[in-house]
């Protein structure tokens, strides 16, 4: 054979054995990893680690060398790996981040159904205002109160999962300088599909603490369990490099070190890879670090211990076994009708209806996943139009009062020096029956400076037109300024600047509450930021606006409709069905002492002379009060009235019969002496 | 019979108060009220933690379900009772003679100035009554306020759909409101009024079977009655007058023609 023929076959060979020993992109275009090829079994994820490089000519981002623990770091900068471009090696990073965790900042997404809110919360600007993205109405976008997407992820990157604003470029020379020293907070798939139990989210060294301190580039590495982050990237100066090597060295000498990683070696193999324990079904815990909630009770606390865990989660189910997605990571949120706000079909089969009660055109759709089929036996229908599945069967049994609720965005819960006391801010108030906001497509959203739909005066809640629903909510309070009739929320530097000063004073309780506020302390402020801002200095706080007029005086305009609170729907705890209320009797709603009626709402005010003011929780929705009232008391006064005469009837009747009665015996006993007498 | 007076036993003399179709009515109409009384207090106490009792008296029925199906029955008794006595006091000579008797008159505010008076001692005689006392009416007219209240709130209450649907002001608390504090304006009337009236006032005591059989008797129509008593005895006369008038006629006419 010649060799020119064997070079041949040998060309031939391997044009045969291509498409075997390359990997191929899964059938429709993706990678490997995008699309599932069946097999239930979990792929051995034993991976390539990469970091994120830039490139020195363009500074875009790029792929960086294969991470090796054992380089020399006199030449080379050790650095921390990209779930960017490690993950996404075999699964579409560029598919991924458009997923609802991470699309929060995307004018084109439709909100859909108001969420939680981001609390922004400062007791010493005796602050809290919810703030997002999304265009939920009641809530504010972080640049209207100052808040940069930098900014805004150190403060709230501790329960994010990357991407999103975390990955956001800036315009701003000074925003691009820090982010090239702190890195973009990709998306942190581990958060959520790593299943191995040294994930550290909330440790003292764990993602929360690294987001804090501005090591968006190391968060992921730091929380994966195998490595370790020291130094912050805030501390370091805005010509820091990171990826030069002397530069890093000589900032290890000094007095605040720079962001470093150190891996452990022994996890990675003779080829330097890592065994990750990947899952596709995202394990509870994942989720719970960012969605848990603490209910806390009235009159004792509610400890973890005593509250009961989602019946679904008991009865074997996973989150994600009803918040499902696809390599879109279009989550679904499992509300009514949110197939016609995200446009995805099976949104409607993993809502509450979805699986317990929908019928199905071709086929059974209920009963999914063993989930049991109920007759609301006794039940009128008109319950299931008016109320929401979570009325009767989500949250915390109501009470009198409402009470006091924590949140994990909210409070911090799982990281590191949480206070820990039920009064800690922000306050988040729950369970309150209210009509649910309808769930809007994006160009029927109302702009986020507009108030809640839902009103406090009776019968508004008529033009939101929602079914009824347990929420959560929040008494929003702030610094803002008066401009055409619109009410803008003042930078909150501004603030901190201004009403900081004037507040410096004021004792702030250790429980984490708010300060004593009275009205002259209001007026100081609104005196002093008046100074700094364009408009009028007001302050909203518990459902009012405080202003000063031209002489200075303080007023106050109860119910201002800038001031109403930011609600938004309770989806869990489930309770089991015969928990659920009505389950043992209407009464539980439909009777005059009925928290569901009678409950009231507390106002969260940090003004003293408002403290334990409460509203009806028929404010929330239409409801018939004075009629009630008024036919009560006419009944009452009814039976009162005609009994009374009805007894004093009976009494003259047995008084004369009395009478009679004896007199009759006297006639009687007259005759017989008469009679005696005669015999 | 009873001995009466004297030392002589009297055959007692009845009247026929009440006729069949007035007792059966009047019969179904008290056994559906206590029925719906007794299944109805303790769906009202469900509502209320206080009254601990309301489960034991659950218990005793066997479940919630069957004191509603129960007291449900006994307001289908009650609506047909009601609907059934409308269409006697209509279509029927009887009932309409009753329920004109029934009607509310000058006289009876008269009779009850008087029984007011003779009560207080100002006065020595009671009223003369007709053939229904102004308590009587009294009694009659509540009855048919409380089922108007009671059958309409009660319907509201068992379906809330149709209610909310063409009453949406009427809601389903309003509704309950009502239709309790009805419940106890009525049975208490029922138990304390009523009862007296009928069965636990001393002339009466232990109670009369006059539901039962309508019969009462002449002393007690005397008694009670007077004006009926006499407006019967004065009929009865003139039915005598006019009957020995026309033998008398018979006879006289026989008699020429035996002469003739």
């Amino acid at each position: 054979m010649s060799k020119g023929s064997i070079v041949t076959l040998c060309l031939l060979l391997v044009l045969l054995a291509w498409p075997v020993a390359v990997p191929r992109p899964a059938l429709g275009g993706g990678l490997l990893g995008d699309e599932s090829d069946g097999s239930r079994a979990q792929p051995t994820h034993l991976i390539d680690l990469f970091p994120e490089n830039i490139d020195p000519n363009s500074f875009e981002p790029v792929k960086g060398e294969k991470i090796n623990p054992n380089i020399d770091e006199s030449s080379k900068v050790l650095l921390p790996f990209s779930t960017k471009w490690t993950c996404g090696e075999c699964h579409s990073y560029n598919i991924i981040n458009k997923g609802w965790h991470f699309n929060a900042a995307d004018p084109n997404v439709p909100p859909g159904r108001p969420g939680q809110p981001w609390i922004y919360f400062d007791a010493r600007t005796v602050t809290q205002i919810p703030l997002s993205h999304r265009p939920w109405p009641g809530t504010f976008k972080p640049e209207q109160v100052g808040l940069t997407d930098r900014k805004f992820v150190q403060i709230f990157g501790r329960q994010m999962p990357g991407g999103g604003v975390g990955e956001a470029d800036s315009d701003d020379p000074q925003q691009k300088m820090r982010q090239y020293i702190s890195g973009k907070l990709e998306i942190n798939c581990l958060a959520c599909h790593n299943a191995d139990p040294g994930q550290d989210q909330g440790g003292t060294s764990g993602y929360a603490v690294q987001v804090a301190r501005g090591n968006f580039r190391w968060a992921a590495a730091a929380a994966c369990g195998f490595a370790q982050v020291s130094g912050s990237a805030e501390d370091m100066p805005d010509t820091y490099d990171p990826f030069d090597p002397f530069e890093v060295a000589s900032a290890k000498e000094g007095q605040k070190p720079p962001p470093t990683i150190t891996y452990r070696k022994a996890v990675f193999d003779h080829q330097n890879r890592v065994l990750f324990n990947i899952v596709r079904e995202v394990p509870k815990q994942r989720c719970y670090y960012c969605h848990s909630n603490l209910y806390l009770g009235d009159a004792e606390k509610t400890q973890k211990w005593s509250s009961d865990e989602d019946v679904h989660l008991k009865a074997g189910l996973t989150c994600v076994d009803c918040h499902r997605h696809g390599i879109d990571h279009n989550i679904i949120r499992g509300y009514e009708q949110e197939s016609l706000v995200s446009g995805n079909p099976l949104a409607a089969t993993s809502s509450c209806e979805g699986c317990h009660l929908s019928q199905g055109q071709d086929k059974p759709q209920r009963g999914r996943l063993g989930a049991p089929v109920p007759t609301h036996t006794g039940l009128p229908p008109s319950h299931l139009k008016k109320l929401t599945c979570t009325a009767c069967h989500c949250g915390p049994w109501p009470a009198e009062n409402t009470h006091l609720t924590k949140t994990s965005r909210a409070h911090r819960l799982g990281t590191p020096n949480v206070n820990k006391s039920d009064e800690v801010l922000p306050h988040i108030i729950a369970p309150v029956f209210a009509k649910q906001l309808a769930s809007a497509p994006v160009a029927e959203a109302a702009p986020a400076t507009e108030p809640a739909a839902l009103s406090l005066s009776k019968g508004a809640g008529a033009k939101s037109g929602g079914k009824i629903a347990p929420h959560k909510l929040i008494w929003p309070a702030f610094w803002a300024e008066l401009v055409d009739k619109q009410v803008r929320p003042v930078d909150l530097d501004v603030v901190r600047r201004t009403v900081g000063e004037v507040f410096e004073k004021l004792p702030l309780p250790q429980s984490g509450d708010w300060p004593a506020l009275s009205e002259e302390n209001i007026a100081s402020a609104l005196a002093a930021l008046v100074k700094v801002i364009k408009g009028k200095a007001v302050y909203i706080a518990g459902g009012n606006l405080y202003s000063l007029d031209d002489k200075g005086v303080l007023h106050e305009e109860a119910d201002h409709p800038a001031a109403r609170p930011y609600l938004w729907p309770i989806a869990h705890d489930v309770r089991p069905a015969a928990q659920s209320l009505g389950a043992q009797q209407c009464e539980d709603c439909h009777s005059p002492e009925a928290p569901f009626l009678k409950g009231r709402v507390c106002v969260d005010s940090p003004v003293k002379d408002k403290a334990g003011v409460f509203r009806a929780m028929t404010d929330m929705y239409e409801f018939a009060g004075p009629v009630y009232v008024r036919v009560n008391l006419f009944f009452k006064l009814l039976i009162i009235a005609v009994m009374t005469l009805l007894i004093l009837h009976i009494l003259g009747d047995l008084y004369r019969r009395g009478i009679t009665k004896i007199q009759k015996l006297k006639i009687k006993n007259k005759n017989c002496g008469i009679a005696a007498k005669r015999r | 019979m009873r001995q009466i007076s004297g030392t002589k036993t009297q055959e007692r003399e009845f009247f026929q108060r009440f006729g069949l179709q007035f007792r059966v009515q009047h019969t179904l109409l008290f056994l559906s009220t206590i029925t719906l009384i007794i299944t109805g207090v303790p769906l009202w106490c469900l509502g209320r933690p206080e009254y601990g009792w309301s489960q034991a008296a659950v218990c005793a029925f066997g479940s919630i379900e069957t004191i509603r199906y129960i007291h449900r029955a006994g307001a289908a008794i009650l609506i047909l009772v009601s609907i059934y006595h409308l269409f006697y006091t209509v279509f029927a000579k009887e009932g309409r003679r009753q329920f004109i008797e029934l009607l509310p008159r000058q006289k009876d505010v008269i009779d009850v100035t008087i029984n007011s008076l003779y009560f207080l001692g100002l006065l020595k005689y009671r009223p003369s009554f007709g053939r229904y006392t102004y308590y009587e009416k009294f009694d009659y007219w509540a009855v048919y306020w409380g089922c108007v209240i009671m059958i309409g709130t009660g319907l509201v209450l068992w379906f809330p759909d149709v209610a909310a649907k063409y009453v949406p002001w009427f809601t389903y608390e309003l509704a309950a409101e009502v239709h309790a504090d009805e419940a106890i304006l009525a049975a208490l009337a029922l138990f304390i009024w009523h009862f007296y009236n009928v069965h636990f006032n001393p002339s009466r005591f232990p109670g009369t079977l006059l539901w039962w059989h309508g019969k009462i008797s002449r002393q007690e129509m005397m008694h009670d009655h007077p004006l009926e008593y006499y407006k019967k005895v004065l009929a009865q006369l003139a039915l005598r007058s006019a009957t020995q008038a026309r033998e008398a006629e018979t006879k006289s006419k026989d008699q020429k023609a035996d002469t003739q």
